[in-house]
């Protein structure tokens, strides 16, 4: 029987004007291989770049944003991920610097403090770790363990809830960095380091 | 010597009208202080009253009782031909839906214990408002005409289990429902046997537990049997965007879906309900009736399955609106599928209106169910008594001719 299910799942990528937002640009096509690769979730074959000052955003639910540098939303980024995130939608930050108080965390939290609200600490047994695979925590990433040799392990993740629900999910694990690469080079893992990633995208879209 | 008295008597009561043979009359305004006098009056003594509004229930009640005593109760005039029912909402936020019915382009004032809730003037078919809340009975003026009802009770609200593939639509929807109120359960599939559910593991459809399944897709085949047992036995079923394409579950939809509609969207325009495109119903089934349509066709449709409801939805992704619509569009999408939700919802068989009720909700058809329809006026005929007592002369005087006659034609033998 052929099947119709709703609109596909779109991978936004979130362009912020300051920074670098576009600092990760092989972990959207890895993501969606992921997606594809592990569920039937109707995905979108390439993901879109949408400016967050743009009315645009509302159309896609699920935003990624990343980055190295500074982050300053103007007005109209402020206003629209304020909306956003009112109205249901779930913004992922990663800190693609994975350092403690670096300028990226510094300013993203501030903004996000800011514009939606404080963030704290997503207990490790968050639905958000079982949403698809399971998961005692936030998986580690090669990169905080050594990329500044400063042997930090963050233990939680951070988010901003609305009604419970995670309504901006925050990572200093570069997660950027981990799921960076070609889908084609999943073959050389022995655990697919992207599978955390599934979790994310399957919380928002039934969450 | 004695007969001829007797039919004397008789005669000149005929001739001579006694003193009861007389009308009473009364207005719509003076008849409730009539009622007492007219309980003492002889039998004999029509009763009549013209009215431009049905009086109170109490009056009409003892006007039948004097019908049924003998009294010659009657009544002309045109009151007007109103009627009110009052539905509680079946919604978490509550609220009444207030159907008025009266003559056309009257204007009709609504209100509650604690003062006035709207003003309608009814065309055609009637008028509808929805309240928020209402404290205490519902009562409407139309013009001098008052009448009211009782709001019923509404029933209680259950489960809604919401039913599909991962997705934006299936998101928002239980996101929706859940921030007005309903309890809801989820039970999104994501990958082949692996479903991720919310609100409880076990799905059992009983409508002692859910009030109404949403179908968001076709992966709703996979619940086919328990859904049309659920339906049957009076649940509710929304079928939404392309659900009712699963053949498993098309003999439930009021109707088939034609191909998607897609109206050209600017990316600067704000989205409104529908206005990224819908499943049309193009084929509507005999029992099936249209809700709402578009340029572009049917988009909502609604049939009875057995004691249940079903309602197709031709939105897909009505989670646009939600997320993309002007302001105030969050709020409106919780409302617009909360209502779709209670139009189908589980309801307990709805209690039999208390006579009070269908006096107070519907007094025209109320009063000539007890007095019997309207007169162009008042009788012009005379009590009973004398047209009784010349059927009795008539009788008495046959008689006598017969008895005269026989004694005059005996001799003839």
């Amino acid at each position: 029987m052929k099947s119709f299910l709703s609109a596909e799942f779109v991978f936004a990528t979130a362009q912020y004007e300051s920074g670098d937002w576009d600092s990760a640009p092989l972990v959207p096509p890895n993501i969606i291989d992921t997606i594809a690769r592990y569920t039937e979730i109707v995905v979108a074959p390439t993901g879109v770049v949408v400016p967050l000052s743009d009315d645009r955003v509302m159309r896609y639910p699920f935003l990624f944003l990343t980055g190295h540098l500074p982050v300053r939303f103007n007005d109209a980024e402020r206003r629209n991920v304020k909306q956003f995130v009112d109205r249901g939608g779930l913004l992922f930050v990663d800190d693609h610097n994975h350092d403690i108080d670096g300028v990226f965390h510094k300013t993203a939290t501030e903004e996000i403090a800011r514009t939606v609200g404080p963030l704290v600490d997503l207990p490790n047994d968050h639905p958000l770790y079982s949403a698809f695979f399971k998961f005692d925590g936030p998986p580690t990433t090669s990169h905080e363990l050594n990329g500044w040799g400063d042997n930090l392990v963050h233990k939680n993740l951070q988010a901003v809830l609305h009604n419970g629900r995670i309504a901006v999910l925050y990572s200093s694990k570069d997660y950027s960095s981990e799921w960076g690469y070609h889908p084609d080079s999943k073959r050389f893992q022995s655990v697919d380091n992207t599978r955390f990633a599934v979790n994310i995208v399957v919380y928002a879209l039934t969450a | 010597m004695g007969a001829f008295a007797l039919l004397g008597w008789l005669i000149g009561t005929s001739v001579f009208l006694p003193t009861e043979h007389r009308i009473e009359l009364a207005t719509a305004a003076d008849v409730a202080s009539r009622l007492d006098a007219w309980t003492r009056t002889s039998s004999n003594v029509p009763l009549h009253t013209q009215l431009a509004v049905t009086p109170d229930s109490g009056v009409v009640e003892w006007l039948s009782a004097l019908r049924h005593s003998g009294h010659l109760v009657t009544w002309s005039g045109t009151p007007p031909a109103v009627a009110m029912s009052v539905e509680a909402l079946p919604d978490p936020h509550g609220g009444a839906r207030i159907d008025l019915s009266a003559p056309s382009d009257t204007r009709v004032e609504v209100r509650d214990e604690a003062g006035v809730i709207d003003s309608v003037s009814v065309k055609r078919l009637g008028a509808r408002i929805t309240s928020p809340s209402t404290v205490g009975a519902v009562t409407a003026n139309a013009g001098a005409q008052r009448f009211g009802a009782a709001v019923t009770d509404a029933s209680p609200i259950r489960n809604v289990v919401v039913i599909g593939a991962a997705s934006w639509e299936g998101k928002f929807i239980a996101s929706a429902l859940e921030e007005r109120g309903w309890p809801v359960t989820v039970r999104f599939s994501v990958a082949p046997n692996v479903d991720v559910t919310q609100g409880g593991a076990s799905l059992v459809l009983d409508t002692s537990r859910v009030s109404a399944v949403i179908a968001v897709d076709t992966s709703i085949a996979r619940y086919a049997g328990a859904i049309a047992r659920f339906v049957r036995s009076g649940g509710g079923l929304v079928l939404a965007g392309p659900a009712s394409l699963a053949p498993s579950v098309s003999s439930l939809a009021p109707g088939s879906l034609g191909n998607r509609v897609r109206p050209a969207v600017e990316p600067k325009d704000t989205i409104s309900l529908g206005a990224t495109g819908f499943y049309p119903v193009s084929s509507l089934r005999q029992d099936g009736i249209a809700i709402e349509r578009r340029a572009d066709g049917i988009a909502i449709a609604a049939r009875r399955v057995g004691a249940g409801r079903v309602v197709q939805v031709g939105y897909d992704d009505s989670w646009r609106w939600r997320m993309a619509g002007g302001a105030g569009s969050v709020a409106a999408h919780r409302e617009w599928w909360s209502r779709v939700v209670g139009s189908v919802a589980y309801r307990s068989a709805a209690p039999e209106l208390a006579t009070s009720d269908v006096e107070r909700s519907a007094p025209l058809a109320w009063m000539v169910q007890q007095l019997g329809s309207a007169r162009t006026g008042p009788p012009s005929n005379g009590p009973r008594g004398p047209l009784d007592r010349r059927i009795f002369i008539t009788l008495i005087m046959i008689l006598l001719l017969s008895e005269w006659a026989s004694r005059r034609l005996r001799g003839l033998r």
